[in-house]
């Protein structure tokens, strides 16, 4: 397990550096090598996750460790998918995204469960309705849209200021045009809330079938709301223009802020969420 | 087989040599078919531009002679004496005259390096050679080359990618905001020269619609009709503000045409859709305020000037980059030369076939019984001669595929008879 994981990382790593090579130097040949290792580091990736399951005969969706391990997993089919299913080749998105879910895999390779025990016993109780993977699957993957709408976000901020301040640098050529970012980051947002209105929707199921409670008081339902709020406010306030610019992009980098809130912070404030 | 370049640009002659010794299409042809003797000259081409006359010829001599064949030829076919622009030619030969002209297509040896014309100019200099019959083997190999090293240039370095003159810039700007000008729209205010030129840059790039605004109606029409645009009153310009997604602004009025009100009403019309004003007037004609509210984007003259600047320190930062480019393509081509060379095929085939003879004849030797000397050498002389004869006819199509270039065929012939192992 250990060892699909670390080629996991190794192709990762592999797919970071020729993104990044490719970004600056707008090198065609490395492009293909990327997107070679990405879809190799998946690959390997989808398996390690699939041997998880099957070994430790849980979803592999629970503690910290896993938590890095599936995160790095959302981003990168959120990238492929990307790819595959829109018109946007961005190469500035995967020199963003691939150096993030490496780091991410290296974490969840060092990470230790100190939760352990307690685990075991919630994973009884969560394992007893789909309901529990089903919630925490839905909010990665609203997480790694959001990280999307972030990435576009901060690349419509550099480009706009400087558009403003009229000094282009080196990386003003490279990065995708103002209306393309601006597209990615209102469907990558929309797209974002739904799974987190889902999420958060069958997390209040399963507690509700648990232990009869829809609501907790716990920290990190409330940053969770605050969040829902936020993006709720960034859509409606994309949707009544055509157009939001710079503003909008600061929601969307805000958002993300809340979404890091949400996912380390409740942690730190001592939430009954085990994970992240 | 051997390459030289000589010729002279706009870096070592000035404009009077430059003009006296350009070509004309036809002077080129006709030239080319005079330079072409078959004998010192195998192959020629002749680069011929604003900036540059270059000879680029395969020959069958020592370089000094093939040198002072073109030094001779470019004084008698231009009329022009030696001593008016000999001190200014420079000459490369082989690998530097490879390098040479993969630096010209690549435009690194331009005045405004990284301008695309010059590869179209290369590619038309190649046509005309082509059609005078002057381009043969090695040309074609090198020209092709040097079109590609171009294309990887340009694709792999940000050479291109900035614009550098300012009618250019709208181009540029457009792309940056709007990411392709597909079906924008263009409102030129005042029908300047350079408002003209960007329409220009603006139109081929995608632009699908132009209108213009001039407080001459007639000045407006001549333009309008140029790119099938329409013209807009002049005093009611603030209402089709809103339709326009590039503004430029080239008036020569004494105050702003455009104001940040206009601009504020015309972007609430547009739903927010941002837009971009160019302001070639000096005085300026655009409120510089519209440039702090959201979405709208104003260029004056000096941010323009201040953007080209960085830009061509940027393409010279990228120059460098492309230089490597250059390198390894001239290895590759050199590679690819010493591969092309036929001799070494015709040899180990002519080689393999006389050797079978031979080693059959020790075979069978015995069987002959005694010979005298003189029987000797005439039962050998019938074998070679026979596969010679045999061998002949494949080494003429094996020449053959070789002027033309088709080294799949050679390839093929050096496995059907084993010449690999």
């Amino acid at each position: 397990m250990k060892l699909i994981l670390l080629m996991t990382l190794a192709a990762y790593v592999v797919a970071a550096v020729h993104y990044v090579v490719a970004f600056m130097h707008k090198r065609r040949s490395s492009e293909r090598v990327a997107f070679m290792s990405l879809a190799a580091g998946f690959a390997l990736h989808t398996a390690s996750l699939a041997t998880d399951w099957i070994e430790d005969g849980h979803y592999p969706l629970f503690g910290l460790r896993e938590t890095f391990s599936f995160l790095a997993w959302t981003l990168a089919v959120t990238y492929l998918l990307s790819l595959v299913l829109t018109r946007y080749r961005t190469l500035a998105l995967g020199s963003f995204t691939l150096p993030i879910v490496s780091i991410l895999t290296f974490m969840a390779m060092v990470a230790r469960d100190k939760t352990a025990i307690a685990s075991s016993e919630i994973t009884r109780s969560a394992g007893s309705t789909w309901l529990f993977p089903l919630h925490t699957t839905l909010l990665l993957f609203a997480y790694a849209a959001f990280f999307v709408v972030f990435a576009a976000s901060v690349m419509y901020l550099v480009q706009e200021r400087e558009l403003r301040n009229k000094t282009f640098s080196a990386f003003f050529h490279r990065l995708p045009s103002l209306m393309t970012v601006n597209d990615i980051a209102t469907h990558a947002a929309g797209i974002g809330f739904t799974l987190l209105t889902l999420g958060v929707l069958t997390g209040m199921l399963w507690s509700s079938e648990r232990d009869g409670r829809l609501w907790h008081n716990d920290p990190k339902e409330i940053f969770a709301s605050l969040t829902w709020l936020l993006y709720l406010v960034l859509i409606l306030y994309r949707s009544t223009a055509s157009w939001r610019g710079r503003r909008a992009a600061w929601l969307g980098v805000i958002g993300f802020a809340l979404v890091l809130c949400t996912f380390f912070g409740a942690r730190l404030l001592g939430s009954y969420h085990v994970f992240g | 087989m051997s390459l030289l370049l000589v010729g002279l640009n706009h870096k070592t002659a000035p404009v009077e040599v430059r003009e006296r010794l350009a070509f004309t299409d036809e002077a080129c042809s006709e030239s080319l078919r005079v330079l072409v003797d078959g004998e010192v000259v195998r192959e020629g081409l002749i680069v011929s531009t604003c900036n540059r006359v270059e000879v680029l010829a395969e020959t069958n001599a020592p370089a000094a002679e093939s040198l002072d064949r073109i030094k001779g030829f470019l004084s008698q076919a231009r009329s022009i004496g030696h001593a008016d622009f000999v001190k200014h030619l420079y000459s490369h030969e082989e690998e530097r005259a490879v390098r040479h002209i993969f630096r010209v297509a690549s435009s690194l040896d331009s005045m405004v390096v990284g301008e695309p014309q010059v590869l179209g100019q290369v590619r038309h200099a190649y046509s005309l050679a082509l059609a005078a019959g002057t381009a043969g083997r090695v040309l074609n190999r090198l020209v092709h080359h040097a079109f590609r090293t171009a294309k990887r240039v340009r694709t792999e370095t940000g050479i291109a990618a900035s614009a550098v003159s300012i009618s250019y810039m709208a181009v540029e700007l457009g792309r940056k905001i709007f990411g392709s000008l597909k079906g924008s729209t263009v409102l030129l205010v005042g029908a300047g020269e350079m408002a003209e030129l960007s329409a220009q840059h603006l139109v081929s790039a995608g632009a699908a619609k132009v209108m213009v605004t001039n407080r001459t109606r007639s000045t407006a029409e001549k333009l309008a009709a140029k790119f099938e645009g329409t013209v807009v009153e002049f005093s009611e310009m603030a209402k089709h503000l809103s339709s326009a997604d590039i503004v430029i602004c080239s008036t020569g009025a004494g105050s702003y045409v455009i104001t940040a009100e206009m601009a504020r009403e015309s972007l609430g019309a547009r739903r927010n859709r941002p837009s971009f004003f160019i302001d070639i007037s000096v005085p300026r004609n655009v409120d510089p305020a519209i440039g702090e509210i959201n979405n709208l984007f104003v260029f004056d003259i000096d941010d323009l000037e201040s953007v080209i600047a960085s830009n061509i320190r940027e393409r010279e930062k990228e120059a460098e980059r492309a230089e490597l480019i250059i390198e390894s393509e001239v290895m590759q081509f050199q590679q690819a030369l010493r591969a092309m060379d036929i001799g070494p095929t015709i040899g180990a085939l002519r080689q393999k076939m006389q050797d079978i003879a031979r080693a059959e004849l020790e075979r069978q030797r015995h069987r002959l019984g005694p010979l005298t000397p003189e029987q000797e050498r005439a039962v050998e002389s019938l074998l070679i001669s026979t596969v010679n004869k045999i061998s002949h006819p494949v080494m003429h199509r094996l020449r053959r595929s070789y002027d033309t270039g088709s080294e799949e065929n050679i390839q093929a012939w050096r496995e059907i008879f084993g010449l690999e192992e």
